[in-house]
């Protein structure tokens, strides 16, 4: 305006223009179609900010530095231009000084015919690319990025959000009912499908380690393994994962009528569980903390924030914590954690071939977990004198309650008698531990 | 270039090691239930 103040118009295009659709359609799903709206309204807000050019929220800052001593002949960029990676910033007689990244120049600190050593900083660029920052350090200027960073690369947010999540889980299904506890295992089998499917498309080792954990069906898992192992991608897989708990009423029947029969999804099972003690409820997160951290140590800090908070649940002397962790606590971190995942959706980052093949993929690891939850309970009822309905094993899929809650619909559709859901709260939960430990096994071999 | 040596090992060995450790959490639940029953005994509620 007048020379004085630039507008963000200049450097909108039809990217910003398609990522702030997107995000209006979240906001639409949350309000008019009550679509997770916890989730889905602070994700789409977050989008449409992080779209309007220059509003600064999600910036990083980096300085790009000379590789090799020389002498500047021709700078080839502006302050204020727009590049993409690889562009070339400018030329010294030794080489070319690239972007490792895209985004605009903010201040080029050269000049042609200036003599540079190796390590002087050619330029300050302004980015909203999420990087690894042992090859390309950024630093975070924005409120987006800033949260980003400490919340999510930092690793803060996630293992909080499992606390919340502990402190509002029942294992009382589980426990009672211990078997369901493979079948919480054989929904893994997702995440390890998808994991070799997204090798063979052409990603790399960590990046398919980070996409096959969306099929644990668990957010903060998702976005804890991807912020190690492929920043570059998480947000990607952050609106995979969420996007498909969302949608799992949606992908979850289908899967289940193609590997049973009719008879099979109207098996009855006796709707009482048996009464589990208050000391085995005080005693199995003790227990498991202690067993699956000592096999799979990366898995500690979900793993144990998940038990603390279900320690405070059961113990009976916290409940202050319990029920702050359950209400204030678990909103606060809503609200960072999805501000955050809308935050790592600028149009430059998310608008590649490279998302879809992950939202792809990533349909592709919940419908396989629920499929292999399915077939062992069918295997189950080959060996077992008291049958289970093997749809509950499609549960097995985290997604928690949201799958439990699918398998009760259909139960109840298929024989009315059934009441199916403690049943598939069983698997469900065991889903959880499940894709927190398998989460720990791709952080310990490939992290 | 993906080694897919090791990518057979993380695919195989992965699911392997989650689908033991709940298979060792189902038998440690199981365990225990039974030794709470055995030392609890249920006080008659008044």
């Amino acid at each position: 305006m007048f020379g004085l103040l630039e507008s963000g118009f200049q450097h909108f295009y039809w990217g910003n223009a398609l990522m702030i659709v997107i995000g209006g359609v979240f906001i639409y799903l949350a309000i008019a179609k009550k679509m997770e709206p916890l989730l889905l309204i602070p994700i789409g807000f977050s989008i449409l900010l992080v779209n309007l050019p220059l509003g600064g929220m999600m910036d990083y800052e980096l300085k790009v530095k000379a590789l090799e001593a020389g002498n500047v002949i021709e700078v080839q960029m502006d302050e204020g231009d727009r590049f993409n990676e690889g562009d070339i910033i400018c030329q010294l007689d030794s080489g070319e000084v690239l972007t490792p990244v895209f985004g605009r120049i903010d201040e080029i600190k050269v000049s042609p015919g200036q003599h540079v050593e190796a390590g002087d900083v050619i330029a300050s660029i302004i980015t909203m690319q999420q990087t690894d920052q042992s090859k390309v350090p950024t630093e975070p200027i924005g409120l987006l990025s800033r949260i980003f960073k400490f919340g999510i690369m930092w690793q803060m947010l996630p293992p909080l959000m499992f606390l919340c999540l502990g402190a509002l889980t029942d294992f009382g299904p589980m426990l009672a009912n211990p078997k369901t506890l493979l079948l919480g295992a054989a929904a893994q089998f997702g995440v390890y499908f998808a994991f070799f499917m997204a090798l063979l498309v052409g990603f790399t080792l960590p990046e398919a380690c980070s996409i096959g954990i969306i099929g644990g069906a668990e957010g903060p898992t998702t976005i804890y393994v991807t912020s190690i192992l492929a920043p570059q991608i998480i947000g990607a897989t952050a609106v995979a994962c969420y996007s498909y708990m969302a949608l799992v009423p949606i992908i979850l029947p289908p899967v289940i009528k193609l590997l049973t029969s009719k008879k099979e999804r109207a098996i009855y099972m006796k709707p009482q569980l048996r009464e589990v003690s208050k000391l085995e409820k005080v005693l199995f997160p003790l227990i498991t903390t202690i067993v699956v951290i000592l096999i799979v140590p990366f898995s500690a800090p979900l793993m144990g924030c998940f038990m603390v908070g279900n320690l405070f649940r059961e113990c009976g002397v916290t409940d202050r914590l319990s029920n702050t962790a359950q209400t204030a606590f678990v909103d606060m971190l809503t609200i960072f954690l999805t501000l955050s995942i809308g935050a790592a959706m600028p149009a430059e980052n998310f608008l590649q071939s490279k998302t879809l093949l992950i939202l792809i993929l990533g349909v592709v690891a919940f419908a396989t977990a629920a499929a292999a939850g399915v077939v062992l309970a069918k295997i189950m009822n080959l060996f077992s004198k008291e049958k289970i309905n093997p749809m509950i094993g499609a549960a097995g899929v985290s997604a928690v309650p949201m799958s439990a809650r699918v398998v009760q619909v259909m139960g109840q559709k298929e024989n009315p008698r059934n009441f199916l859901l403690m049943h598939a709260m069983g698997p469900n939960v065991a889903g959880a531990i499940g894709a927190a430990i398998a989460g720990g096994v791709f952080l310990g071999i490939v992290g | 270039m993906t080694d897919w040596g090791i990518a057979v090992k993380i695919a195989a060995g992965g699911f392997g090691m989650v689908f033991l450790l709940l298979a060792i959490l189902s038998i440690q639940v199981k365990i225990t239930s039974l030794v709470v029953k055995k030392c609890v005994k249920t006080k008659p509620k008044e």
